[in-house]
């Protein structure tokens, strides 16, 4: 905190004020709702097949996650490949 | 009196003959025939002709055509719907009886893995358009003609002699459903959720909202799903990062910390069956965009228990309203493959693990084996409330599952005072910034 004469606690009142706007605005209108079908549905499915191939190296990257992390975005598609018969 | 002799009109010019396929002179296939012979047309073709008819589940119940449920015991057409149970009750002789469970009268909860093709319930077919929405049934009891809006209601009384109606049959205006699952949760139980919903929203709710609230007048509403179980393999590739080293650098002032990483190429694929996975078969209420409407908090109440769900029969809608499907199966079919894929991604999770610093899925692929649609009506108590405004305001709801109990709801904001509130408490939060900046210099 010292490190930088703690100057970054100037952002303490904005960011304070906009998460609790968005918190309560959230809490009343619950837009963020929906049925989590990934979970509540009955799936049935045989074990995980796949492959893993080391491809490069990442070097002195500050980033603490892959960029472009979507593990856990389920809903957020990608490039959808169509087979012939799909 | 005679007739003035008039001229012979002068001759038609001559017709030529119409005749070859598609012509009227051609005598039409009778209904279920195909006029080529399919063993001469190449196998693509001909696996395509040869196909089973998609309607393969007939859900119609025969008994019930003329409108009139009898109670089984004593004829009487007066029969309710007993709340807080699946029982209908004949309001003449007390006699109780349970419609058929679907599930085991149409083997919907066997044999997922070996789905191929589209199975589509009789009620679930595509609707007509040239079908109204007005049914009219001629009375047994006393000949008097009885009118029922299937836009809303799904049975009524006969004015003179009080047989009760139902609209059992499935005509092709997607209005009667294959099952129905009764309410299970009664009304003063879902007005009681409804108020300690909005007990727990008061403070920062729209004034004229508070004013004007009064959960007694929830309705009762049954709302029109597809249910539907499918067979799929999904395909996933994309890129996993494994950390290998964490370091920093720099001096004390300006220390930051370096990560290095093995990236692989991550390839996945899973075989998988769903079992009733519900979609909004109204377009109004699958538009689930949190910005023009509050549809969101109706899908949030899902998923029912449909395994209980009964053959369709209208005596359990008396005295709730209802509304009609509009879409069809292959309407719903892309939401069906997107919710499909996410499944898959939810479903290879679990083998990713060792990637401690994310995937990124970049291409995706689905193979849809076979899939099963069931149209059915699901119970929800609906309380809405009109906010005005711009673009004609905005209605919100809070809806209780009719089956679970499980409630959501939107609740209009005070738009003034939550930011009234939020600008004292970040005002608050910046003094104590400055006084600990002050201190500390």
């Amino acid at each position: 905190m010292s490190d930088d004469n703690g100057l970054w606690l100037l952002a303490l009142g904005p960011t304070g004020a906009a998460a609790l706007y968005w918190a309560i605005y959230r809490y009343y209108r619950n837009t963020d709702k929906s049925h989590a079908f990934e979970r509540e549905t009955e799936v049935v499915a045989k074990p995980v097949t796949g492959s893993d191939r080391k491809i490069d190296e990442v070097k002195g990257t500050q980033r603490t996650r892959i960029d472009g992390d979507n593990l856990r975005a389920y809903r957020q598609r990608v490039t959808r490949i169509r087979g012939d018969d799909g | 009196m005679s007739t003035p002799h008039r001229p012979a009109p002068p001759p038609l010019p001559p017709v030529p003959p119409v005749s070859g396929p598609g012509s009227p002179q051609e005598v039409p296939p009778l209904p279920g025939t195909f006029p080529v012979d399919p063993a001469t047309l190449p196998d693509a073709i001909r696996e395509e002709i040869e196909a089973p008819d998609p309607v393969a589940l007939d859900t119609a119940a025969a008994e019930l055509k003329d409108g009139l449920n009898r109670c089984p015991k004593c004829g009487a057409t007066d029969i309710r719907h007993k709340p807080g149970s699946d029982v209908l009750v004949c309001l003449y002789c007390r006699n109780e009886w349970v419609g058929a469970r679907v599930e085991e009268e149409f083997g919907l909860g066997e044999g997922l893995d070996q789905l191929r093709g589209t199975v589509i319930a009789s009620g679930a077919r595509a609707i007509d358009a040239d079908v109204a929405s007005l049914m009219t049934f001629k009375c047994t009891g006393c000949g008097a003609e009885v009118m029922v809006n299937t836009e809303s209601t799904m049975t009524a009384r006969c004015h003179w002699c009080r047989h009760v109606f139902g609209v059992n049959e499935q005509i092709a205006n997607g209005a009667v459903p294959d099952a129905v699952l009764p309410f299970r949760i009664k009304k003063d139980d879902a007005v009681a959720r409804i108020r300690q919903f909005v007990d727990k929203r008061r403070l920062f709710a729209l004034k004229a909202f508070k004013d004007e609230f009064s959960p007694e007048n929830v309705v009762g509403v049954y709302l029109p799903y597809m249910i539907v179980d499918g067979n799929a393999s999904a395909e996933l590739a994309g890129k996993g990062e494994i950390l290998t080293r964490t370091y920093t650098r720099g001096t004390d002032k300006n220390k930051k910390t370096y990560y290095d990483a093995d990236v692989y190429q991550v390839e996945r694929a899973v075989d998988f069956t769903v079992d009733d996975l519900p979609l909004e078969s109204s377009r109004e209420r699958g538009n689930l965009d949190v910005k023009v409407n509050t549809q969101n908090i109706i899908n949030t109440i899902l998923p029912f228990d449909t395994k209980n769900a009964v053959k369709w029969n209208a005596s359990y809608l008396s005295g709730f309203t209802s509304e009609k499907r509009d879409t069809d199966v292959e309407q719903l079919r892309p939401r069906l493959e997107d919710q499909l894929l996410s499944i898959a991604r939810a479903q290879v999770e679990g083998s990713v693990h060792r990637y401690d610093r994310g995937v990124r899925w970049e291409q995706e692929r689905l193979d849809v084996h076979g899939t099963r649609w069931v149209s059915m009506y699901l119970p929800v108590w609906l309380y809405s409330y009109h906010q005005p405004g711009k673009n004609g305001g905005l209605l919100h709801y809070i809806a209780v599952n009719g089956r679970t109990g499980e409630t959501m709801g939107s609740v209009p904001v005070q738009q003034w005072k939550l930011l009234l509130t939020a600008l004292t408490v970040g005002t608050f939060l910046e003094g104590i910034a400055l006084w600990i900046i002050w201190a500390g210099a």
